[in-house]
């Protein structure tokens, strides 16, 4: 048997941080009263907390695992893929999610139905619910892999106890308790990265005659400091290569695709919030991201550097994290950023059980359900159908441990089923003729050229920018640029020979339209003239159903009309929008300072007797 | 160090990576769905510029200090 890494001190320390997540989780349940609260949590939350709650989504378990591996072999290029996503922010920004957001679509597949046509959004559910469920499975197996070296027991069992707490905390509360669960694991998951990284420095500080700080720089060769790779070697860590299959093929597939990131997006309580939450995410919080998860390899290498004998030479790569962690902490210390390695599998599985959840109801169960179901009825499905993705995912955890490293099964992942996607969605939206019969074709042929890529590379070889063909293992990350290509390739010619789509089917569904979108959002023209939010007590009104009524002063200040849409929070900021509710204008009334109710809002945005809110028009 | 580790991938990333930035925001502004007459957007508009520019300094500064070191 393996020796065990850590302490008594160290299990006891894991155990009690997954007790207090799924705690804090189960307690968020309430808030989900209707499918919508369960996948979208309501459209009401804060930008703030959309950003915080992404942080922990973005770092996944086997993100430590990997980053630290290529931090320890190349240095700081390991960040590459953290710091490339800006490229494509203006027309995810003002493109794609004014679309997603003002279209109501529930899903990506629902999507592809809209655009083009239902089996579009067949062949997109397909596609991207092995995507999800085999993503869910190397979080599983990469904390499993971990945990099961700290506690001895099984693997396998160690993968069915950590689906299973993940189940405790999601099962009722939906996207409401993922936000929650992973606004504080992302500040743990930043924490315990930086913590780190000060440990690592007073570690090279204590035991070589320089200062931490120091230390670090001096014992990072030159090439370590780079920021970028070498442009076309080694084969297995190259710049072109990753910039073509992370820089373009993934952060579109990020951006566009990622279904747990849009619900993300969607749970804002407007398109603004949600610019600004991806615009701080992708300015602010990548970059911290990337140091989180890089820096134990950097550190690594600079005790390897500088403190010979500590670190063994023949360490495997994917053990780095664990081994410096395990140098550089003292006990109890390491349970808590082992523990931080749980908060990034959790959250990042919890968001991707309840995204494909959102597929599962939205794109197969209400589809193929003829008489239509009750709220309660599709909430007691969505939640047996996040216990069904868990159980698959497990069942896929032997599969994804076949391959050499978690690295290599990731990146098999990314490349075969990112591009086809990729290539469908954007050219959906950025060009309005790419037809029907060009996505299906993209979708089968496209798919189709990409394994004739992967069985025969020197179709791929004209692509490869120089970099070198591993005999027998292929091209690994210029793959990406060839799978774009053919998929793009029979896009568009599909597209030149077949006949083009009705213009008005596709109404507010292509970049071209972003500008009416408010108008088919609203349903009548909306009122953009600034007035001022305003601080309201509440009072109910039985009568009421989906409307609610200021007084007419009131209205004024907000330059409100009615029929005009309405956002209520709970006046107290820090909520974020938790207590909140989006409605009408309705006839005013002559009272100042009141605005008047009805029961069923009241309980959905859970108001507080003696709490005022806080209103301001929309649109 | 050579051109390959040190400024190539840099001209690469910005070159290609930058081209579909600014085309993204052509359609964008030619589509109207950033509008140049709302203040708002405007902003949005400078913020998009920064943080393109905020990535090129951050690489090209590290880019600078390992040539240096």
């Amino acid at each position: 048997m393996e020796q065990m890494l850590g302490t008594g001190l160290d299990r006891a320390v894991i155990l009690f941080y997954f007790a207090i997540v799924m705690g804090f989780g189960a307690y968020f349940g309430k808030y989900s009263k209707t499918t919508t609260d369960y996948f979208f949590g309501g459209r009401r939350f804060s930008w703030w907390l959309i950003t915080i709650s992404i942080v922990a989504t973005g770092i996944g378990s086997h993100s430590f695992v990997k980053y630290t591996t290529k931090a320890y072999q190349y240095g700081f290029s390991s960040t590459m893929t953290y710091m490339n996503d800006w490229f494509f922010m203006p027309l995810f920004m003002f493109g794609w999610l004014p679309i997603i957001y003002y279209s109501k679509v529930r899903s990506i597949p629902e999507y592809f139905e809209r655009r083009f046509n239902p089996t579009a959004r067949y062949l997109a559910t397909f596609m991207i619910l092995l995507y999800m469920i085999g993503y869910i499975a190397i979080q599983f197996l990469t904390l499993a892999t971990a945990l099961y070296k700290i506690y001895g027991i099984p693997l396998m069992l160690t993968v069915l106890l950590i689906a299973f707490a993940t189940t405790i905390y999601m099962h009722y509360g939906g996207q409401t308790s993922v936000i929650f669960t992973d606004l504080i694991q992302g500040f743990v998951l930043i924490f315990a990265g930086v913590l780190l990284f000060f440990l690592g420095i007073q570690f090279l500080g204590m035991n070589t005659d320089m200062s931490g700080f120091k230390a670090f720089w001096t014992f990072l060769s030159p090439e370590n400091k780079l920021p970028l790779a070498n442009f076309n070697s080694p084969p297995d860590f190259n710049f072109v290569g990753i910039f073509w299959q992370d820089g373009i093929a993934g952060s579109i597939g990020f951006l566009f695709l990622n279904q747990g990131l849009i619900m993300r997006f969607m749970a804002a309580k407007s398109v603004d919030e949600g610019r600004k939450a991806a615009a701080f995410n992708v300015l602010i919080i990548l970059p911290i991201s990337a140091i989180v998860v890089s820096n134990a390899g950097w550190i690594g290498r600079a005790i390897a550097n500088g403190v010979p004998g500590v670190i063994p030479e023949n360490v495997v790569a994917n053990d780095v994290f664990v081994i410096v962690t395990n140098i550089i902490s003292s006990p109890g210390v390491f349970g808590f950023i082992i523990a931080a390695l749980c908060a990034a599998l959790m959250s990042t599985a919890d968001t991707l059980v309840n995204a494909s959840s959102a597929i599962i109801v939205n794109d197969i169960y209400r589809p193929l359900t003829k008489k239509s179901k009750s709220e309660e009825e599709q909430l007691h499905f969505a939640r047996m159908a996040s216990i069904i993705v868990k159980i698959i995912a497990v069942i896929l955890v032997p599969f994804f441990n076949s391959f050499d490293s978690i690295y290599e099964a990731h990146g098999w992942f990314h490349s075969t089923f990112t591009p086809p996607l990729v290539v469908a969605v954007f050219m959906g939206i950025f060009w309005k003729r790419f037809t029907s019969a060009a996505v299906i074709a993209t979708f089968i042929f496209g798919a189709f050229l990409m394994i004739l890529g992967q069985f025969n590379p020197e179709l791929i070889s004209p692509f490869s920018h120089g970099i070198e063909l591993r005999p027998g293992r292929g091209y690994s990350y210029i793959g990406a640029l060839y799978n774009l290509v053919v998929c793009a390739g029979v896009g568009i010619l599909v597209t030149l020979f077949s006949k083009p789509d009705k213009d008005n089917k596709l109404d507010g569904l292509t970049v071209f339209d972003v500008h009416k979108l408010k108008f088919l959002y609203k349903g009548s023209e909306p009122n953009e003239a600034k007035g001022t939010d305003i601080i309201v007590d509440w009072k109910e009104d039985k009568k009421l159903k989906d409307g609610v009524r200021f007084s007419q002063n009131d209205m004024k200040k907000m330059k409100a009309s009615q029929g005009d849409l309405v956002y209520l929070q709970d006046a107290r900021l820090w909520l974020g929008g938790l207590k909140s509710i989006h409605s009408v204008f309705e006839k005013p009334h002559n009272e100042d300072g009141v605005v008047y109710i009805g029961s069923k809002q009241i309980d959905h945005g859970q108001f507080i007797k003696k709490n005022s809110l806080k209103a301001e028009k929309e649109m | 160090m050579t051109f390959q580790e040190t400024w190539l991938p840099f001209i690469y990333l910005y070159g290609a990576g930058g081209l579909a930035f600014f085309l993204g925001l052509i359609l964008i502004i030619k589509t109207k769905a950033l509008r140049l007459d709302y203040f708002k957007h405007k902003k949005w508009l400078g913020v998009l510029l920064y943080g393109l520019f905020f990535y090129m300094f951050i690489h090209s500064m590290f880019i600078f200090l390992a040539i240096s070191s």
